[in-house]
């Protein structure tokens, strides 16, 4: 681990706790112009039967008399002290509302990377080592279809299958194996659509690369190079669409669990949302910020790890020809 | 014999009795073979032998299907491509042999040493996890043993530090040990043909002529019989036995080297050996001597450079890109500035250009110094001073016509009326010798020639003083590259133009130039008109550069001194 990658690594781990500042601030600001008064449309909603004195009490409480800039500070400290407040509907801690639901979605949303990864996998390697005649082209047309069907109707399609007919899950309150696994599916599928798109348009670029040529005129066979030769390479970019998609990953599963009917963040934010629960709403919008920032910083510093190309350079000012052909000139200068 | 060769349009030879040919049972034997690239035929009914421990070059110009016919030896031809014919191959018919008969083939029986070594490597594994490939090819069992034998062979081809290369990612290695690193590889199983499609292309000079001797001495030593495509007559010349010279897939001519150099009977391959720079060192003589006399008409130098350094800072490391840099070029004449890459041609270039500023020193182009820059006496030099870019196919962009690629300059500095403008680009499309119906085409529509001819016409239509060209041929082949040399010289003796001619390529610069420098890591190392550089070299690294512009075999017509140069190359 070489003193310029700490470096890098040092300074993008600042950069990511400033976006998730900004983000939480951003979020904090978005919800607090958001048309809608939380006091009159939830406090004073004549069904939640609150007495007057209840209201001042919870007014109080989260601090809604005071001017939005203090409720900011107060929201931030809290919640860089890892305090997300309190609900404001039932009255229980934000933080552990979310404990009971996350693990439910955390699983979903990895097993349905799991399914989509191999699902990605498993085309793109059929489709350069499957003849053009047994079905290559078929092969290299899933990508473009998973990609347009929209999730919902696939989850749908799966329970009709598997849950009504078939009789493998419980449709109501469904648990066990089978139900996370096809809601696995049913993300995984139009994800590994991504993920695939770019790995085989990668592979098909690394295979006409002089490098491939010039490995198979050493006899190495189709499926060897795919693995030994096209394979690293050609999955490198996909560290970054993962990055990058892991937020319609979990929007996706948040779709996926009202279609499967299961308790999660999904039914979480829904039930908020319908009943402007702002504490809750901000803790998992800036909990969703947090997953994506972590992500992408996870892949930034992987990358220089996975790739030998990549180069950190520290404090680099500007790079073209001119400074090329003088960095060239270092290495000629050395025997060739 | 030469009914074994297709000849399509000369009449056959019976004048030559290479070994190549009167081998009863040649290791490659290749037979009316035709290669289609969907419909479209590139490959037309080519045949020709190669014996045990002969060399073959295959000699044309882009699209002669050189290439194609490599790739249909190695079994590489990629999905779509049809070949018909034979290429018969130590007794079996590669064509026709199955992927699982032939697979035991490659790389033990047919090695293959590819273009551009840059790209002939997996990026993203280390050399020696490649190299045990090819070690897997051999008898040796024991991983150490085969990894002795990688750094012996690595030793062999000229590595200096086996060990380190080994260990390396190929972008840590220059492009010649790259080369060096594919020939290891591909000479590891003991082959017995050996392809080598443009081995040298993508590798400057001095690399190039040291690439080439090591190829021929394990030719030699090893008794691999050699395949070697390239575009360039002269090194054909240098290191095959035998010819093969190619144009549209046809084959023009055939026969052993000495017998097509001293007597060629195609018209084609006489055009190729006319157009050849290393062959014909005073094919321009006529337009470019009257020149000289303006060289000692000193009055007035068109561009003077004083003690330019330039320097930049790359990774926390100073590199000195130029140092210390001062010529001077006579109005009217070609100044030649040669290196090869991280010699600061570059640079200097865009320091001519404004482009950079340099740390110290002055540049001055007619009376305007570049220098110490207003925005309006920028504007002047760049009136005066034009740039042809290297690379004609990326230098023009694609969506617009020709004549607004050529109009584009007037229309910039705002010059005459819209009447006079299109006077001005006709003028100049005239002066490269292209029709005016080009005018509405895009450069897609325009063979490399023209689109270089369209870059010169769009330099000349400001009417500068001075055209700085930058490797103006190096992406061209070369019957076009004759053309274009053609047009330029015509064009100074015409309007009286001072080139700054960029260039690698010192047979070339031969032909052309009045003065030259050599620039070796951002400095001069020997200056003076090119009599004199070619004549009397005195610097070391003048007279390396000198040794690789190839000559015909047997036909070496170098100085003494330039042969002791090449002489300690080969032991290296």
């Amino acid at each position: 681990m070489s003193n310029a990658y700490l470096t890098y690594a040092g300074k993008r781990l600042g950069q990511a706790v400033i976006v998730i500042l900004l983000a939480y601030i951003f979020t904090f600001v978005v919800v607090s112009i958001l048309p809608g008064d939380p006091i009159t449309s939830v406090l004073r909603n004549p069904q939640n039967g609150f007495s007057e004195q209840e209201i001042a009490e919870i007014i109080a409480a989260q601090g809604l008399d005071q001017p939005v800039l203090v409720q900011l500070w107060h929201s931030l400290s809290a919640f860089l002290t890892g305090d997300l407040g309190m609900s404001m509907r039932s009255n229980r801690p934000v933080a552990t509302l979310i404990a009971e639901v996350l693990s439910s979605t955390l699983i979903l949303a990895s097993s349905g990377l799991a399914v989509a990864l191999f699902l990605a996998f498993t085309v793109a390697y059929g489709t350069q080592v499957v003849p053009k005649k047994y079905g290559q082209g078929l092969l290299r047309a899933f990508p473009s279809l998973f990609l347009s069907t929209p999730n919902f109707v696939i989850g749908l399609f799966l329970i009709h299958l598997f849950g009504f007919q078939l009789r493998l899950f419980r449709v109501i309150e469904p648990d066990g194996f089978w139900a996370t696994f096809f809601a696995a599916i049913t993300i995984g599928i139009p994800f590994s659509a991504q993920i695939a798109e770019v790995l085989i348009a990668n592979l098909d670029h690394e295979a006409e690369q002089d490098y491939a040529a010039v490995a198979r005129s050493r006899g190495i066979a189709p499926r060897r190079l795919f693995a030994t030769h096209l394979l690293k390479p050609a999955a490198l970019p996909v560290v970054t669409v993962i990055a990058l998609t892991v937020g319609e990953l979990l929007g996706n599963s948040l779709i996926t669990e009202t279609v499967f009917g299961r308790t999660g963040i999904g039914s979480l934010v829904q039930r908020s949302v319908s009943t402007q629960d702002l504490p809750v709403l901000q803790a998992i919008v800036s909990l969703g910020a947090v997953i994506f920032v972590l992500v992408n910083l996870i892949a930034d510093l992987l990358y220089p790890l996975l790739d030998p190309r990549v180069k950190i350079v520290v404090g680099r000012k500007r790079r073209h020809a001119a400074a090329d052909d003088a960095a060239l000139g270092l290495e000629a200068g050395a025997k060739p | 014999m030469a009914s074994q060769i297709a000849l399509n349009t000369a009449p056959p030879r019976t004048d030559f009795k290479g070994p190549a040919l009167v081998q009863a049972r040649p290791l490659l034997k290749v037979r009316n073979l035709s290669i289609s690239y969907g419909r479209q035929q590139v490959v037309h009914d080519v045949g020709f032998d190669i014996g045990h421990g002969e060399s073959l070059a295959l000699i044309g110009e882009s699209g002669s299907g050189k290439s194609t016919i490599a790739k249909a030896v190695l079994r590489l031809l990629p999905n779509g491509a049809t070949a018909s014919g034979q290429v018969v191959f130590d007794e079996q018919d590669i064509l026709s042999l199955s992927e699982r008969r032939f697979r035991p083939l490659r790389g033990r029986d047919i090695g293959f040493v590819p273009q551009d070594p840059g790209n002939a490597l997996n990026p993203v594994r280390t050399i020696g996890s490649q190299a045990l490939e090819a070690a897997a090819l051999t008898d040796e069992r024991h991983p150490a043993a085969r990894k002795a034998l990688i750094l012996e062979t690595f030793a062999k081809v000229g590595l200096d530090n086996p060990q380190r290369v080994y260990e390396s990612y190929p972008h840590q290695l220059s492009g010649g040990m790259l080369q060096r690193v594919l020939i290891a590889l591909a000479i590891l199983p003991r082959p017995s043909l050996l392809v080598a499609d443009e081995p040298t292309s993508a590798l400057d000079v001095t690399i190039q002529k040291r690439i080439l001797e090591l190829l021929s001495r394990l030719q030699e030593e090893l008794d691999i019989s050699l395949l070697l495509i390239t575009h360039d007559l002269a090194i054909a010349g240098e290191r095959a036995g035998s010819l093969v010279v190619l144009k549209g897939g046809v084959v023009q001519e055939a026969g052993r080297t000495s017998a097509v150099f001293s007597s060629p009977t195609s018209p084609y391959a006489r055009k190729l050996h006319a157009d050849v720079p290393a062959l014909n060192p005073d094919r321009y003589a006529k337009l470019r001597d009257p020149g000289f006399a303006r060289l000692a008409d000193d009055r007035q130098a068109k561009i003077s450079v004083e003690g330019v350094t330039k320097r930049f800072s790359v990774d926390g490391k100073v590199l000195t890109a130029v140092d210390d840099l001062s010529f001077s070029v006579a109005a009217g004449t070609t100044h030649a500035l040669v290196g090869e890459s991280g010699s600061g041609k570059t640079t200097t270039i865009r320091l001519l250009l404004a482009l950079e500023e340099p740390e110290s020193g002055s540049i001055r182009v007619s009376h305007d110094t570049v220098t110490s820059p207003g925005v309006s006496s920028l504007r002047s030099v760049w009136r005066h001073l034009q740039l042809v870019y290297q690379n004609p196919f990326t230098s023009l962009d694609p969506s617009w016509k020709v004549e607004q690629l050529i109009r584009e300059p007037l229309d910039r500095f705002r010059i005459g009326s819209a009447a006079e403008r299109s006077a001005a680009v006709q003028e100049a499309l005239a002066n490269v010798g292209l029709s005016a119906d080009l005018l509405q085409r895009k450069p897609s529509a325009l063979s490399g020639g023209q689109r270089q001819r369209v870059a010169i016409a769009r330099a000349l239509v400001l009417k500068p003083d001075v055209i700085v060209l930058d490797e103006p041929t190096s992406a061209l082949d070369v019957s076009v590259q004759a053309d274009i040399v053609e047009v330029l010289l015509s064009l100074q003796a015409k309007l009286g133009l001072t080139y700054v001619f960029v260039s690698h390529d010192l047979a070339l610069v031969r032909q052309l130039a009045h003065t030259v420098s050599v620039m070796q890591r951002g400095r001069i190392v020997e200056h003076g008109t090119v009599h004199e550089i070619f004549g009397k070299p005195k610097h070391d690294y003048t007279l390396s550069l000198l040794s690789s512009i190839p000559s015909v075999r047997g036909e070496k017509v170098s100085a003494p001194a330039v042969r002791r140069v090449a002489q300690k190359e080969l032991a290296l």
